[in-house]
């Protein structure tokens, strides 16, 4: 589509371009010895020869001279002409007419939309830039805040594991402690059993001695090999 | 060698193509008006029409760059912000003109319309009209003749002189004078290129060599006249705006 009115502008342009370049007046590349040339030439066409407007009526010749003189005489350039300021006039007129209603305000509003959006795009960059060092504040805070509470945890974790081993240190200690008083306990309840058991063993022991020494009326020879075998016979009975 | 140039009327004074011996006869310099007419429409709205994109570019560019230079560099410099109102009418001028300025130097065109005297007056009296009406609006019919004819400031002995120049140069001379400024610059600048085009067609027919420095110098006057052209649109435009803005705050 802008293809299409691009090359139309294009057509227009150049078809108007060559209606004013044809436009150029003879004028344009006209000498004031042409334009003598070409009112010689009307005249020889128009009375036969220039003899004959020699000879001939004086109004013909003064038509002649005049015509002669517009060629080195041409309008003054610098007095308006009528159709110009006209057609120029009313141009400048449609145009303003046209900028004033239309073509101004449109690009004026054009160019404010955009001011305001660049303004707006401004102010919301300028909002989320305030956002984000919020959000990066809050964020630092928070970090601040869970390396304080990280510090505090750990702490606490160590109080907790020096209070816990010392605890447990104590209490490693005492079952130590009880478990020794225990063990002493019983040895000494084993050792005072035994004591008790070998009492009565040897009372046993010394009751079945006695009782052979009596019935074998026993020197002090006889009476130690008695009690040896006696007390090897108990112990192979217990072995 | 024959040197032919043309008299300087006959590049000035296009035959009538449509409608001759009437006052509505067109010519090349009509037609020109015309397209500078039309070709400001298309700019403006193509420009108006196109609000998606974020950085202007072609006709949007143009206008947009064209309203913000007369809004920062003639208006606000020379009435303020008061003066914005009187934007379409300034921008519509420095279009207008310079689109009729800018076929001089236009392949096939070569021809600037202002240099016909018919527009430069027609505006400078549109504007003359202006700004008196505004003068008379803002200030009364006798204020404004008392401030522009008796400058405050002035020691009173001196407005023997000063109210005859000011009397002259404000009610009669401005307008002529911002018309023939431009009327005659443009006519300048077209006699310059059409010099230095004939002689340059002229002595590559003799010499070949010898058309090296006046074609030279015809681009060399090409670009400058494109730079003539945007400079007197815009010396008429920011005038325009000096009178009105004279005529909405008079010296103190």
């Amino acid at each position: 589509m802008k293809r299409t009115i691009r090359l139309l502008a294009a057509a227009l342009g150049t078809g108007a371009a060559a209606v004013l370049a044809g436009a150029s007046p003879a004028g344009a590349a006209e000498t004031i010895g042409g334009c003598v040339f070409e009112k010689v030439i009307e005249a020889e066409e128009t009375y036969g020869s220039l003899h004959t407007i020699e000879n001939g009526p004086k109004d013909d010749l003064e038509k002649f001279e005049d015509g002669l003189g517009d060629c080195v005489e041409a309008p003054s350039p610098i007095l308006p002409e009528v159709d110009e300021i006209i057609w120029g006039g009313a141009a400048f007129l449609i145009l303003l007419a046209f900028m004033t209603w239309k073509g101004f305000p449109m690009v004026k509003r054009a160019m404010d939309a955009r001011a305001d959006k660049i303004r707006a795009d401004l102010d919301s960059a300028d909002q989320a830039k305030a956002d984000a060092q919020r959000t990066r504040s809050e964020y630092e805070a928070r970090l601040a805040e869970a390396r304080e509470e990280a510090s505090r945890i750990i702490e606490e974790a160590r109080d907790r594991a020096l209070r816990l081993e010392r605890d447990l240190q104590a209490r490693a200690e005492a079952e130590i402690a009880d478990q020794r008083a225990r063990a002493a306990a019983d040895i000494e309840a084993g050792r005072r059993q035994a004591v008790a058991d070998l009492r009565s063993e040897v009372s046993a022991i010394a009751i079945g001695a006695a009782e052979r020494v009596v019935e074998a009326g026993l020197d002090t020879e006889r009476h130690r090999r008695l009690i040896d075998g006696y007390i090897d016979e108990v112990a192979e009975d217990r072995g | 060698m024959n040197l032919e140039f043309p008299p300087v009327s006959h590049l000035f004074d296009w035959p009538t193509l449509w409608l001759d011996g009437t006052p509505l006869a067109v010519n090349k310099t009509v037609l020109i008006y015309l397209g500078a007419t039309v070709v400001t429409m298309a700019l403006f709205w193509t420009a108006g029409r196109r609000r998606d994109s974020l950085v202007p570019a072609g006709a949007q560019h143009v206008a947009e760059s064209g309203v913000n230079f007369i809004e920062s560099s003639v208006v606000m410099q020379t009435i303020g912000p008061e003066g914005r109102k009187f934007m379409p009418f300034l921008t519509t001028i420095f279009f207008f003109i310079l689109f009729s300025n800018i076929t001089e130097v236009i392949p096939l065109l070569q021809f600037p319309a202002n240099s016909r005297m018919a527009v430069p007056i027609t505006l400078a009296l549109l504007v003359w009209g202006i700004y008196n009406v505004i003068g008379v609006k803002r200030q009364g019919l006798l204020g404004y003749l008392k401030n522009s004819l008796f400058p405050p400031g002035v020691p009173k002995a001196l407005y023997v002189i000063v109210t005859p120049i000011e009397l002259v140069s404000t009610f009669v001379v401005r307008p002529f004078s911002l018309a023939i400024r431009l009327w005659a610059n443009m006519v300048a600048g077209h006699l310059l290129l059409v010099t230095f085009a004939i002689l340059s067609a002229t002595l590559w027919d003799s010499t070949y060599a010898g058309a090296a420095v006046p074609f030279a110098m015809l681009i060399l006057m090409t670009g400058f006249e494109i730079l003539v052209s945007v400079l007197q649109a815009f010396i008429f435009t920011i005038l325009t705006a000096v009178y009105i803005g004279g005529s909405m705050h008079p010296a103190h």
